[in-house]
């Protein structure tokens, strides 16, 4: 039995990097620190055993050589190709897919054009005044969860970074801080704070404005009531922000995916924008997957943007509405699509997945999961963070590196992209001659 | 007085997927003075692939034009995958037969475009002058700006018979835009210049603006709370509460007009 301390979590964008493991016989037998989703994907399960290639309507098992030529022939023929997914795989897979999509003129997007692509627009509209998680556990004094709920979906968000952990400068705690949580329902979240504000589902953009024109002395014109809100609640909230010497607020998918989208997440940065002619604030977005921070570097670094890239004509086209995957999926614009480290079928809606059951999909993912029903050809991986290692971004956009903590012979994310890669090369060059 | 006739073929769209083609290459002034098998050969991308004109689209070309002003040119056909319907175009018209896709007048310089349907997203996007008129309904950020920009349709006149998608004339800095249907969330957001009027009802309008002007004859769901109230005032007869914002873009700035019912 082997102790690994330091294991770095390949779940959620809270990517702890505390986790202890012990490795028997090549197999991860306990875990340490993990919460209990983190936990699951550490200690593995359902995978994909064999490549496969549908035949009849049956995914028959091949040689990685097969399934990789197939899925070459199928990218190289494609005339409006998607390459989607990316947010739970290392950045290195990512560098590759960018190329892939340079080399077929495909479009190229993350998970976060379904979760916080809302955020990555409004942040390039606005900014984003932000910090590190370190600096909100030992600074943090005040922590307001905005349509977010890290007691079920990023387990152990508050007790490392935020309302639970112990900071240098607050050392007591939550004696130390206070938590404030806006939601449209009361979640867990909201049961542990010391103010829960309730708002009426979409109204977080009337909320976010009245709050900016009374952090800028314009009280006297908010009403009474601001999307469910009592004006009094609006206004000791705003004392509160102005109070403390440094508040964060960590907002999630209840803002940036309903009514108002990316225009909600513009109004909340503003919002920390006016809290700084009192005090320093900050604003973070709750990343879900644990590298989908990481897909919006590579690609901004070797695209110039985020997510939701068209590299059809040669150059990079960015217009998320237009060229984010199920844009161009529900639009029935996509001919053939690749999957990796993702799952659509589960999460995309019905005109999206309707399309894909007419049209080619290539997965490639250590697990199964409902795309798997749909893809002609299936390719496993080994899993990143397990089996094998990379670089990814955590959700403050600190680099950590995963680590590998067993062997496989399964090939990694990165090294099978290489290998189609080369072979859509190989069928370009023959085209040409 | 030059018609050219632009009629995409039916395989083109017939497939499973319907993969947009892009033609902004076919605005009149830069088809102006070319011949039918002229204008057969300019390409269009269809796809990651660039194609003849001649190969997706029937092509006919009748009288003659002394400048790209007189040239006219007829779209037909499916046109609801047809993307850059005159974009960039300075002068001449375009009619197009059906519901167009996005980017429809986007950076439009002057001439005018017809559509007779809806038009997708992003139609007028950055226009600068010339007309545009919509016969159906207009997709989300009419007259807004690409990702990114932060100015918006600075000239020319808009008119669309229907609805209006979210965020119409969003950035927008100057030129008219007339919605004679409903707007849906957010028109005028970040408005800094020229006028919007809505003649059915809007929903949080205005948010943002500092400057322009923006009318609304119906009702008008979700008042952005951070408006000052100036007056009552009377338009063409009718009553109307002005307002001034938006004060969460601070005082200074609070430039923008809201006329509300």
């Amino acid at each position: 039995m082997v102790e690994i301390t330091d294991v770095v979590c390949p779940l959620c964008g809270c990517v702890c990097d505390d986790i202890v493991v012990e490795v028997e016989d090549n197999e991860v037998k306990k875990v340490r620190g993990a919460c209990a989703v983190g936990k699951s994907k550490l200690m593995g399960h359902g995978r994909i055993k064999s490549p496969a290639i549908r035949a009849n309507g049956v995914l028959k098992d091949c040689s990685y050589d097969e399934a990789i030529k197939k899925a070459a022939e199928i990218l190289a023929a494609a005339r409006r190709p998607l390459l989607y997914g990316w947010s739970s795989t290392v950045c290195e897979a990512t560098k590759v897919g960018v190329e892939l999509a340079v080399e077929i003129g495909a479009v190229i997007d993350n998970t976060a054009s379904v979760c916080h692509g809302p955020s990555v627009l409004a942040i390039q509209d606005v900014g984003l005044p932000s910090c590190t998680l370190g600096e909100v556990k030992n600074r943090a004094s005040l922590v307001i969860y905005w349509g977010a709920n890290p007691t079920s979906a990023h387990g152990n968000h508050m007790k490392r970074y935020s309302y639970i952990s112990k900071g240098y400068f607050l050392p007591g705690g939550k004696k130390d801080k206070k938590l404030v949580v806006v939601d449209v329902r009361e979640t867990k979240t909201a049961k542990m704070a010391d103010r829960f504000i309730q708002v009426e589902p979409g109204k977080d953009y009337l909320f976010f404005s009245a709050l900016r024109a009374i952090l800028y002395g314009h009280e006297d014109v908010v009403p009474d009531d601001v999307g469910g809100v009592a004006k009094k609640e609006l206004l000791e909230l705003a004392d509160m922000m102005k109070e403390t010497p440094f508040g964060i607020i960590f907002f999630g998918m209840g803002v940036t995916q309903s009514r108002g989208r990316h225009n909600n997440i513009i109004n909340a940065i503003q919002v920390t924008r006016a809290a700084h002619t009192h005090t320093k604030f900050n604003i973070m977005p709750m990343r879900g997957h644990y590298n989908v921070t990481g897909f919006n570097q590579v690609c901004t670094w070797e695209t110039g943007f985020p997510f939701a890239v068209d590299l059809s004509r040669g150059f990079a086209w960015y217009n998320p509405g237009e060229t984010a995957a199920n844009d161009i999926l529900w639009r029935k614009e996509c001919d053939a699509a690749l999957f990796i480290a993702s799952d659509p079928v589960s999460h995309f809606p019905a005109d999206s997945i309707r399309h894909l059951a007419r049209i080619p999909v290539i997965q490639i993912d250590p697990f199964a999961n409902p795309t798997t029903e749909f893809a002609d050809v299936v390719i496993p991986t080994a899993v990143s963070g397990v089996e094998a290692e990379g670089s990814v971004y955590r959700m403050d956009g600190i680099p950590l590196r995963l680590r590998k903590l067993v062997d496989t012979d399964y090939p990694s994310d990165e090294e099978v992209l290489m290998r189609i890669l080369e072979e859509v090369r190989a069928i370009r060059a023959k085209e040409g001659e | 007085m030059q018609t050219i006739r632009l009629k995409l073929k039916e395989g083109v769209m017939s497939g499973v997927a319907k993969i947009p083609v892009i033609v902004d290459s076919l605005t009149p002034d830069k088809l102006s003075g070319k011949s039918e098998a002229e204008i057969k050969a300019v390409k269009v991308w269809w796809g990651n692939r660039e194609e003849n004109t001649g190969d997706l689209f029937e092509v006919s070309v009748e009288g003659e034009a002394g400048s790209a002003e007189e040239v006219k040119v007829v779209m037909e056909g499916d046109l609801t995958r047809v993307k850059y319907i005159g974009a960039g175009m300075k002068t001449g018209e375009i009619v197009a037969n059906g519901d167009v896709d996005m980017h429809c007048g986007a950076l439009m310089e002057g001439g005018k475009i017809t559509v007779k349907g809806n038009a997708d997203c992003w139609a007028g996007r950055e226009m600068r002058g010339g007309e545009l008129i919509i016969e159906g309904d207009a997709g989300a950020n009419l007259c807004a700006m690409y990702r990114g920009e932060t100015t918006g349709m600075t000239g020319g006149k808009v008119i669309v018979h229907g609805n209006a998608g979210e965020c119409a004339g969003q950035y927008m800095a100057g030129g008219e835009i007339l919605i004679k249907g409903n707007a849906d969330i957010l028109a005028g957001l970040n408005m800094k210049g020229g006028k919007i009027t809505i003649e059915g009802d809007a929903i949080m309008p205005g948010a943002d603006m500092t400057g322009g002007e923006i009318l609304i004859k119906g009702k008008v769901e979700d008042m952005i709370p951070s408006f000052k109230f100036v007056e009552t005032t009377t338009i063409e007869g009718e009553e109307y509460r002005k307002y001034t914002g938006d004060l969460a873009m601070t005082e200074k700035r609070a430039k923008g007009v809201l006329y509300v019912k």
